[in-house]
């Protein structure tokens, strides 16, 4: 197993294991795209540009879920839980979770040969952090908490 | 003989009288005081989005307007391009309000955006009726604009184009598909590899996750989480790292839209200055 991987790699990764859960049961819905997209900077910590670049990367477009799923066998067990605590978070932000969604968080754990323990806990933390990232599904609402004119300063214009 | 239309907001007054009432007091403000324009925008969008929250979230009138504009969005009412336009009015209102200078070009590309913003409205309020708003005719000034005031409005606009581009950026970077991209097509293209991918997990006997511990986890209270005795510590934690790396991203986009005020801020100081040296002739 690695003992680092890439930035680049990571967004790769990322945006490959969360596409395929967001769109598993069947919606593409702004909700998930935008808890998804937060998730990648806020918890994954990558930055705007890589996120940008890892998009517009043909490779993504030409990756496979299979080739996501063998490129993960080989991340830290630290950075294989964080995605996956983002990935049931895509899955919770509806708050159900389609039969599809079930079988790629399945095979997401076994290539990161998760324990049962671990990814419980990747599951709880990842009920937390969906109320958390759920509500700020774009970008206007992740730089403000509130926007009543008379409510003092102005946080963000 | 033709003749400019007196307003570019006419074809509302039949839908909706309020907001047509308040887009042509924006207009008649444009040039003369950009803040009251934004005001006038400000006010208009939130009359719009309440009377696209009665129709579809009514649970959600009482929201503020930041909340009201996400809620429509992701529940599909409001699309991506018509939200950008709402919040950027939203921003520029509220920045306005709290005594920020507004330059006369940044209200005109508000006043703009309101005039599509409008046509769309008005087609999605009066279902079926003809809606012909027309192009939008920029209000003259109300005297000419000197050499020295043009150089002055090109930096705002050069400014405000670099606002818009970062702004679009960053609103990129945080979803998971490119604007540019087809989402249904690549949704299909992974539901196929998924669908493949389980009937090869089914047939090898992959196990899967324990789906009953998942849906417990998902109808649980919060507060019963962080008290749970085997995992409520971990989740604390979970909680207390995510809410710090959320406060830096938010932070981060606090700081960049303070820097675009500031400079929005220098330009406006620098066109009252050149106005005042006009006045005493220097000029």
């Amino acid at each position: 197993m690695s003992s680092t991987v890439s930035e680049k790699e990571l967004a790769t990764l990322w945006f490959l294991a969360a596409r395929a859960m967001a769109v598993a049961d069947g919606g593409t819905s702004i909700t998930r795209q935008g808890a998804g997209g937060l998730y990648a900077q806020a918890i994954l910590g990558l930055s705007e540009e890589v996120c940008a670049e890892a998009k517009s990367d043909d490779s993504l477009a030409t990756l496979t879920l299979l080739d996501c799923l063998s490129m993960l066998a080989h991340v830290p067990a630290e950075v294989g839980e964080k995605i996956m605590t983002g990935v049931m978070m895509i899955a919770y932000s509806d708050r159900s979770m389609h039969p599809l969604e079930v079988r790629w968080a399945s095979m997401l754990a076994s290539a990161l040969s998760m324990s049962v323990d671990d990814f419980q806990r990747c599951c709880v933390n990842a009920r937390v952090i969906s109320g958390m990232l759920g509500t700020h599904a774009s970008v206007e609402q992740t730089s403000e908490s509130s926007d009543s004119p008379d409510s003092g300063p102005e946080p963000s214009a | 003989m033709s003749h400019k239309p007196a307003t570019n907001f006419g074809f509302l007054d039949r839908c909706d009288p309020r907001v047509a009432h308040l887009a042509r007091q924006a207009e008649h403000y444009v040039h003369t005081d950009p803040d009251s324009c934004l005001f006038k925008l400000r006010l208009m969008i939130e009359l719009m989005a309440k009377r696209l929250t009665t129709m579809s979230l009514p649970n959600l009138l009482h929201s503020d307007l930041s909340t009201m504009l996400g809620a429509l969005e992701r529940d599909g009412t409001l699309p991506r391009r018509q939200a950008d336009g709402m919040h950027a009015i939203r921003r520029d209102g509220n920045a306005a309000v709290h005594g920020n200078s507004t330059p006369s070009p940044t209200a005109m590309r508000r006043l703009r955006d309101a005039h599509t913003l409008s046509g769309w409205y008005a087609r999605n309020v009066v279902r079926g009726a003809k809606v012909d708003p027309g192009t939008f005719s920029p209000p003259v000034p109300p005297r000419g604009t000197s050499d020295e005031e043009s150089v002055v409005n090109e930096k705002i606009e050069a400014l405000e184009d670099r606002i818009e581009d970062r702004r679009r950026q960053t609103r990129e970077s945080l979803l998971l598909f490119r604007e540019d991209e087809d989402p249904d097509g690549v949704s299909r293209r992974y539901r196929i590899e998924l669908k493949a991918l389980e009937m090869v997990a089914i047939a090898a006997g992959e196990p899967l996750i324990d789906a009953e511990f998942v849906a417990l986890v998902m109808a649980m209270d919060l507060e019963a989480l962080y008290e749970h005795p085997a995992f409520g510590m971990d989740t604390r934690e979970a909680r207390r790292i995510a809410e710090q790396q959320l406060a830096q991203v938010k932070h981060e986009l606090e700081t960049s839209e303070q820097n675009y005020l500031q400079e929005r801020a220098e330009l406006v100081q620098e066109m009252q200055m050149l106005k005042r040296r006009q006045l005493r002739g220097e000029v």
